[in-house]
């Protein structure tokens, strides 16, 4: 039953990429998207849209979906928060606040440098995390969740304050990036998301049954044989990098952490491999539709990637709410 | 023969372990040991040290004095993975935020056996299976574990000690928040496994019943250890319970020739 599923999301998948690779600002007929992928015509503009700009930047969506789909499901295992998610844990505002540093300080707008300001953005907002959740080890869940919001508040303010010292052209094109957007995408740096996404559903899929076993309470997961601290921080230092990574290209893309792990256990156990698997791969469609109707919903314009995830996902968290109060009253 | 051997084999070994967190004694200098196959009670009032005492054997925390050994070496020894060949745990209760099926959560009790690459064969299959049915829960192994009753949960969680293939048991309070007939079948359920066991319990009446020898803690000390014959007396009961009762013998349900004890409490403790 599983299986089907997996194989059904994966053909979706495939459809989709062709879909993301079709639609757009020129029309690409499907049946000319083959002969376009196989033969190579310097000359030919439609070719170039496909290979240069909708191929690496559907890519690059896909990535970044399954990627922070698995950032919140790793940050949901291991503080047994289901509410946890990078955006709201104030991981991705402590990567963004790296970068616009990095930004403001010294003009940098691409290249490897602007990800390792996010990781050690989001290391910042991490470890100030960890530390105020290790104080109230009574209330861990409330109190990370709220950290969380708090710590992203603070990033927040600190980013706003370096934008308003920064000079009025940097502002703009920071601003467009917070919105979230793919369309920075390219063949050139494309590995590097790629690279780390991969290795945490490899790790994920190597960790699996001692982070299932982390779902039942660190005590249970110690007369297991697991050695939790170590577990739980490697896993979170692997979040934190896969947000940073991601927030260094796309900007501040939020929510999908939360939403897309919620919803694939809702239809199943998620101790499965199938589970992780269904996880990123959901995660990786949604943001590559959400991608497609940022880019064809409005005439010649593009709508920023976050604003759509963001009402999405924040009418997704007001209904989660609700219903997790209705069967806890109900119990 | 064997039997023999085994039976005097100690499994487990605790000396003189004491337990100091902010300048107060949590446990002082207790000492017991459980032989192979036995099955051992822990009593106590609340707060006295049971969980204490148990999670230092479970390795949770570390004693600040005294030494347990595990099979003649201390416990510190074993890696956490090879410990958890050996000791299994089932706990008063567990968080479960998540959908987790209760096939999985049986699963679970592969962790300590399984390398990190490998995936379920169907031998690990068909040895949840055989756990599911020993707690009588094969029709729920598709459900989700949070839909379950207490008792359940209980029984899914032996199953997942089952599956550990442990050599010792340990049990912190299982029943304590189940009705009667469940606290019955969980403990029932843990005796025959056959392994050793080691269980706080609340119910006196049922620890008496079910166990082979009594250990009785208070205020972090062990006050008594014997058969429960030796250890349930009505001082001991009025010394470290706070109860006036009556104890009177009657044979063993599931051994007609030995005795138990028997309590009856007296009421009137509000005037």
């Amino acid at each position: 039953m599983s299986k089907l599923v997996l194989s059904g999301l994966l053909l979706l998948t495939l459809l989709s990429f062709v879909s993301a690779m079709s639609l757009g600002a020129i029309d690409i007929k499907l049946s000319d998207i083959w002969q376009l992928l196989v033969s190579y015509d310097v000359t030919n503009l439609a070719q170039k849209v496909l290979l240069e700009l909708r191929l690496p930047r559907a890519l690059l969506a896909f990535l970044a979906g399954s990627g922070l789909a698995m950032a919140g499901l790793i940050l949901q295992t291991v503080t047994r928060n289901p509410l946890a998610d990078p955006y709201l844990f104030g991981v991705s505002s402590g990567a963004s606040f790296g970068v616009v540093m990095l930004f403001a300080l010294t003009g940098v707008q691409a290249g490897l440098v602007l990800s390792g300001a996010a990781f050690a953005g989001s290391l910042l907002a991490m470890t100030v995390l960890l530390l105020i959740a290790k104080s109230q080890l009574n209330n861990q869940v409330e109190s990370m969740l709220l950290a969380g919001v708090a710590l992203s508040f603070l990033f927040s303010a600190c980013t706003s304050l370096l934008l308003y010292w920064s000079d009025p052209q940097a502002v703009t094109a920071i601003v467009f990036w917070t919105l979230g957007s793919f369309s920075r995408a390219d063949w050139q740096t494309l590995w590097l998301p790629a690279l780390v996404v991969l290795l945490s559903v490899s790790c994920m899929l190597l960790f699996r049954r001692t982070l299932n076993a982390m779902l039942l309470g660190d005590e249970s997961a110690t007369t297991l044989g697991v050695n939790v601290t170590k577990l739980r921080l490697g896993m979170l230092l692997l979040s934190s990098l896969l947000t940073a990574v991601l927030v260094a290209m796309c900007g501040g893309v939020g929510f999908v952490g939360l939403m897309i792990p919620h919803i694939v256990r809702f239809f199943l156990s998620q101790a499965t491999t199938t589970g992780l698997l269904l996880t990123a791969l959901s995660g990786g469609l949604f943001m590559l539709w959400v991608d497609i109707v940022a880019r064809t919903v409005l005439e010649n314009q593009e709508l920023p990637v976050g604003v759509i995830t963001a009402a999405i996902g924040s009418v997704f968290f007001l209904v989660l709410l609700v219903l997790r109060k209705r069967t806890a009253a109900s119990m | 023969m064997n039997q023999s051997v085994q039976a005097t084999r100690t499994m487990l070994d605790v000396q003189q372990v004491g337990l100091q967190i902010n300048q107060s004694y949590i446990l002082k200098d207790v000492s017991f040991n459980i032989k192979a196959g036995q099955f051992v009670g822990l009593l106590g009032p609340n707060g006295a040290g049971k969980s204490s005492l148990l999670r230092c054997i479970y390795r949770f925390i570390k004693p600040t004095r005294g030494q347990i050994k595990f099979l003649d070496a201390p416990v510190e020894s074993y890696s956490r993975q090879e410990y958890a060949k050996q000791v299994a745990v089932v706990l008063q209760d567990v968080p479960e935020q998540f959908n987790l099926a209760v096939f999985d959560v049986v699963a679970m009790g592969l962790t300590p056996h399984k390398p990190l690459f490998s995936s379920m064969n169907h031998e690990d299959k068909s040895e949840i299976a055989m756990a599911l049915a020993k707690v009588g829960l094969t029709h729920k192994s598709t459900q989700m574990f949070s839909s379950l009753s207490g008792g359940e949960k209980q029984r899914v969680m032996i199953a997942r000690a089952m599956v550990q293939q442990p050599q010792l048991l340990i049990m912190d309070e299982p029943t304590s928040h189940l009705d009667v007939k469940y606290q019955i079948q969980i403990m029932e359920l843990a005796k025959s496994l056959g392994v050793s066991v080691l269980a706080s319990f609340h119910d006196l009446n049922l620890a008496a019943a079910i166990s082979d020898h009594l250990l009785v803690l208070h205020d972090g000390e062990l006050k008594a250890q014997g058969s429960p014959l030796q250890v349930l007396t009505s001082e001991l009961l009025s010394d470290v319970f706070g109860v006036c009762a009556q104890v009177t013998q009657v044979p063993n349900a599931h051994n007609e020739q030995t005795l138990v004890p028997h309590i009856r409490y007296h009421y009137g403790y509000i005037q």
